[in-house]
């Protein structure tokens, strides 16, 4: 275990997202603020409260978890295609660092900036809105597990990924369908049941659904059930992301 | 002596078919200043990349200060220094922590090396450029960072592809001087060229390399002395047609007004060669002796100029 390099490649992830807040940070919460004032305010007021929740809190869980989501998966299959594309992952594939150990420093990058998104959004809503947290703990922990999750699979997206291209596509076809369905601004209880039935396969649903237990106490899935589902993926996406990382696929010839 | 690199029946097929390395063997001993000489496409950076883990064996073993590459990749990879050919740099970060972090990732904290990355700042002329990011620096700045930068984890090796490729004659002798410097000081150095002079000048011994075989081995010296290439190089009034047949029974070339007459001890045979000439009618206008270089030992074990 090489762990000065380890706490070297995580220290470089991190400062790299902290020196792009313009784009790592800032823009999660800008559309945070538009998305209480627009929907929460205005439509808000229409939909009414949800399970005795007034709709302005209903949503903020589900907008935390969207920018977690989006910013640890966009964190890791970036810095990796950058690394790849300018060729400079080749002054980290030549140290003594495992495929392991450089991919776990990715993943731990892309969580810490899912998790500051996320906290970041959670303490603008309670400014804007005047929420307050039910379970603060249980929240932390909904927070680093999602983003090591989408960390882990930012990372495999950056492996199989030979242009910036694959990346977007991946996002707008795949991640923000599931976001969206997976019940940022509405319960499943709203839905008809055939939709009812397929929201329950996607495992956004059960993470979003985690965080509003632990932010207001209320949620459409047990929590316990929310965490296992997402720590599973985390697992799987972690494993396959580190073995083909070690393995060299799409990485060294 | 003990080896700093052992590289044994090595083979590499790339995905697509291209057989780059037919099963090479070499073998360098620790303190020694070695040169990969070769065209480009010969096998020299396939042979770099599995060396320092950026490229998979398909089949042999290298081994660096006795650690296996694959097996042993941490302990190999923190004898190594690698310069590579090409510079590309994370460029979302100054020269400054770009070393720190180099140094992290070979283990060493960044703290313990303040003093030598100021020091190497220093020596390749970069100290007013620490904050800097590497797009900003010119194309031979970036060339003298990447190699401070290979250097910050002490390596007991130095490994550089191609290290004065496009660099200006100025930088070119500096690079020479400070690398002669660091070999004196007991670091292994091994360096791939195709420039036959910079072999010459720094080798304590080459290998030559085509196609993907190490074609031979040996000091400089000794390839040129091996297939020895002196002559007379004669220019001519005329095509000199005349001179050619005057000089019947030695290795001639004729290009236009100019002949090349290979002999060994040249300068014993200019009066016999140049009074057969001038017999014959031919005015000779210039003379000069040829020495065997590296370039003709090349040509003449693989039958095509290295530049070719």
């Amino acid at each position: 275990m090489n762990r000065v390099g380890f706490l070297t490649l995580v220290g470089r992830e991190v400062k790299r997202f902290l020196s792009l807040y313009n784009q790592t940070l800032v823009p999660g919460l800008l559309t945070t603020v538009l998305y209480i004032i627009v929907f929460g305010n205005s439509l808000g007021s229409r939909i009414g409260p949800i399970k005795d929740v007034p709709y302005m809190h209903y949503i903020i869980p589900g907008l935390a978890m969207m920018n977690v989501i989006t910013n640890a998966g966009a964190n890791s299959s970036s810095s990796l295609i950058q690394a790849k594309m300018l060729k400079f992952l080749d002054d980290i594939l030549i140290t003594p660092l495992g495929g392991l150990e450089v991919s776990l420093a990715y993943i731990l990058g892309a969580t810490l900036r899912g998790f500051l998104n996320g906290v970041l959004v959670i303490l603008v809503g309670m400014a804007i809105t005047g929420m307050s947290v039910a379970h603060p703990l249980e929240a932390l922990v909904f927070l680093v597990v999602v983003g090591w999750t989408f960390g882990a699979f930012g990372l495999l997206v950056g492996i199989y990924a030979r242009t910036f291209d694959n990346i977007q596509m991946l996002m707008n076809f795949f991640i923000t369908p599931l976001v969206f369905l997976g019940g940022v601004f509405y319960s499943i209880d709203m839905l008809p049941p055939v939709w009812r039935q397929i929201s329950l396969f996607n495992p956004l649903y059960y993470m979003i659904n985690g965080l509003r237990h632990a932010l207001l106490g209320i949620g459409d899935t047990p929590a316990l059930g929310s965490l296992l589902v997402s720590l599973a993926m985390a697992a799987l996406f972690t494993v396959t992301a580190a073995t083909l990382f070690t393995r060299g696929y799409h990485i060294k010839e | 002596m003990a080896l700093a690199v052992e590289i044994r029946d090595l083979r590499k097929r790339y995905r697509g078919g291209v057989e780059a390395l037919l099963g090479i063997n070499l073998e360098v001993p620790e303190g020694e200043f070695f040169g990969l000489l070769g065209p480009n496409g010969a096998g020299k950076t396939t042979t770099i990349g599995i060396t320092t883990g950026l490229v998979r064996p398909t089949s042999g073993t290298v081994q660096v200060m006795g650690h296996d590459v694959v097996t042993d990749f941490r302990a190999a990879r923190r004898c190594i220094g690698l310069a590579a050919q090409e510079l590309n740099f994370d460029w979302f970060f100054s020269l400054e922590d770009l070393m720190r972090f180099q140094a992290g990732y070979y283990g060493v904290p960044p703290a313990s090396v303040k003093e030598r990355a100021l020091q190497l700042f220093e020596e390749f002329g970069l100290m007013d450029k620490r904050a800097v990011k590497p797009r900003e620096l010119s194309g031979g700045m970036k060339r003298r960072f990447q190699i401070a930068r290979s250097l910050i984890h002490d390596p007991d090796i130095l490994i550089l592809d191609e290290p004065t490729a496009g660099v200006d004659v100025e930088l070119r002798h500096m690079l020479w001087d400070y690398l002669a410097r660091l070999n004196r000081e007991g670091k292994t150095i091994i360096l791939t060229t195709h420039y036959i002079e910079e072999a010459e000048l720094l080798c304590d011994r080459v290998a030559i390399i085509d196609g993907g075989q190490i074609i031979t081995t040996g000091s400089p010296a000794a390839l040129v002395a091996g297939q020895n290439r002196d002559g007379l190089v004669l220019e001519l009034a005329g095509d000199g047609a005349a001179a050619a047949a005057a000089l019947d029974g030695y290795e001639l070339t004729r290009e236009e007004g100019r002949l090349t007459v290979t002999v060994s001890r040249p300068e014993l045979q200019i009066a016999e060669i140049v009074n057969r000439v001038t017999a014959a009618g031919a005015t000779v206008q210039d003379l000069t002796i040829h020495r065997t270089t590296l370039e003709d030992v090349f040509m003449s074990l693989t039958g095509h100029s290295i530049d070719a």
